[in-house]
């Protein structure tokens, strides 16, 4: 009987959060067509639905009924596998993100009797498993790249390997120093540091580790101003260029499923994650919301940012990842830690 | 030889940051500007008595008789040739200004008058040629329809009231006064 609750409070909170994550990656992909109209003066899709709601689905639609075409020359079996393999490791990312402390399903409780937090698998080494499946996502874009057998798409698959690869350091060492301050790998143990009153956000106690992971987030996502993977003007579509159809809307799917979880991982180190500023017992849709509602800010950020700046130049984009970006994060992190071990402890 | 002076960059500036929040305040603004795009099927565009849209056969108001004699002046004026006309007689009464029925009379009007509007290029010379005031450019734009069949409209279609076509029955008398006034060979 336990273990039938067990599972179904497993399959009950995947269900929840999974749905989540798929509606609000829709909706940002309506939201980015939306705020990039209204900064250059126009409307958006109001057409479909009620300003426009359904244009998500519309698209949907349209991308399952496309034909699927592969290229003659390309290597059929990696061709079909690579946008799996692009969208997996970026929704896997969530499984680990906690949305509040303490889990609103019934029979909800780890081995000590108490009560999960509000995530599908509240894993101690959550930090690190988001990372790898980050760091796997290249996968996906490399293997799109070199099946399409075109000059365009393996340009862009380089790029973006070469990319990913540089800014992942930085980001992961910026991370580090949070990692230090608060003594945990664990996504709640770090949200829980920061909650009560808004100035223990380690936005203001680590603001060079937040702009650094916050650029290097960008990067990380291929989005503006890094998105060189796929680079119109240069590169056609990058390594999506030979994509048609459903596949296509998987990168799609894949890359805003990513930009959510990077965006909560954002929160979850630096702005508070799902704690109510100034209330720190808040009952957990409370906290369900503050958690969105920063997520959502931030999501605009990255929308905001696109339509705003121009692109890089590839080298100066290496020059800034492996010149500024991976000094300064050491030297941050040196000094977090010199700070916490001369503090003695936490 | 061209020498391209490049501008010395201050320290704000090398740092990047301020000016990407400069960029960004002003986007920020510009997304509460109005919007410039207009909501083409219900904000249709403005027409005035200059635009020539479709043309349109004008009826009399009081009785709702339509003007055209089928005399085929348009018909021949047509250089897409896309008008056809088959005319009759038809009994119409003379009215007085008090609506007293004076006397009959037979006057022609068109039994079948089809415009195809696939061919119809829109030149206005119909309503140059009538010679009875009875075909005008109306400012109607909307052209599409399923079939190529209910593209040649008829006089069910094609029939507006005077009153309607107004504005530019005014015009080209207007144009035509300018256009006599400074004409040589009157």
């Amino acid at each position: 009987m336990e273990m039938l609750i067990t599972i179904a409070v497993i399959v009950a909170k995947i269900t929840c959060i999974y749905g989540g994550m798929i509606t609000i990656a829709a909706l940002t992909t309506l939201a980015e067509r939306k705020v990039s109209a209204w900064i250059q003066f126009r409307h958006g899709p109001n057409r479909v639905g009620p300003w426009g709601l359904l244009q998500p689905l519309a698209d949907g639609v349209k991308f399952i009924f496309k034909e699927e075409l592969v290229p003659d020359s390309a290597n059929k079996w990696m061709f079909r596998l690579a946008p799996a393999l692009a969208a997996m490791p970026a929704m896997m990312g969530v499984a680990v993100i906690p949305f509040a402390a303490e889990s609103p399903f019934y029979g909800d409780v780890n081995q000590a009797g108490l009560t999960n937090p509000l995530a599908i698998a509240d894993l101690g080494i959550g930090v690190l498993f988001i990372l790898a499946f980050s760091g796997l996502s290249i996968y996906g874009i490399i293997l799109g790249g070199w099946a399409s057998n075109s000059k365009f798409s393996l340009l862009g698959a380089i790029r973006a390997t070469a990319q990913m690869v540089s800014y992942e350091l930085a980001m992961i060492i910026s991370i580090m120093a949070i990692v230090v301050m608060s003594g945990s790998f664990n996504l709640t143990e770090i949200a829980n540091a920061q909650s009560g009153e808004i100035w223990n956000w380690n936005i203001f106690s680590q603001p060079v580790a937040f702009m650094l992971f916050l650029i290097a987030t960008f990067a990380e996502t291929n989005r503006h101003p890094f998105d060189f993977a796929e680079c119109e003007p240069e590169l056609v579509g990058g390594f999506h260029t030979e994509f048609s159809s459903m596949r296509f809307a998987l990168f799609f799917l894949g890359e805003y499923c990513a930009i959510f979880v990077m965006c909560c991982m954002t929160v979850l180190f630096f702005l508070g994650g799902f704690h109510v500023p100034f209330w720190e017992e808040a009952p957990w849709f409370l906290q369900v919301g503050a958690m969105l509602a920063k997520i959502i800010a931030l999501l605009f950020l990255f929308i905001w940012v696109r339509w705003t700046i121009p692109r890089f130049r590839f080298d100066q984009l290496m020059g800034l990842g492996w010149k500024v970006f991976l000094p300064v994060a050491i030297v941050n992190l040196l000094i977090t830690g010199g700070v916490v071990s001369f503090m003695g402890g936490n | 030889m061209v020498v391209v002076k490049r501008k010395t960059l201050s320290f704000s500036e090398k740092l990047y940051l301020p000016e990407i929040f400069k960029g960004m305040s002003m986007t920020f603004r510009a997304m509460f500007k109005p919007r410039v795009t207009r909501q083409y099927p219900e904000e249709p565009l403005p027409t005035s008595e200059v635009t020539r849209g479709q043309p349109r056969l004008a009826t009399n108001d009081e009785d709702g008789s339509i003007r055209c004699v089928s005399c085929g002046l348009c018909e021949v004026a047509c250089p897409a040739y896309a008008i056809t006309i088959d005319g009759q007689d038809t009994e119409r009464s003379a009215i007085t200004i008090s609506g007293d029925v004076t006397e009959k009379f037979i006057e022609r009007e068109p039994k079948e008058f089809e415009i195809d509007m696939l061919r119809c290029i829109l030149c206005g010379f119909c309503e140059e040629a009538c010679p009875k005031d009875a075909i005008f450019m109306s400012d109607e734009l909307e052209l599409a329809d399923f079939t190529r069949k209910d593209l040649i409209y008829g006089l069910d279609k094609l029939k507006r009231p005077v009153s309607q076509l107004r504005p530019r029955i005014d015009y080209i008398y207007k144009v035509n006064e300018r256009w006599q006034a400074s004409s040589s060979t009157r």
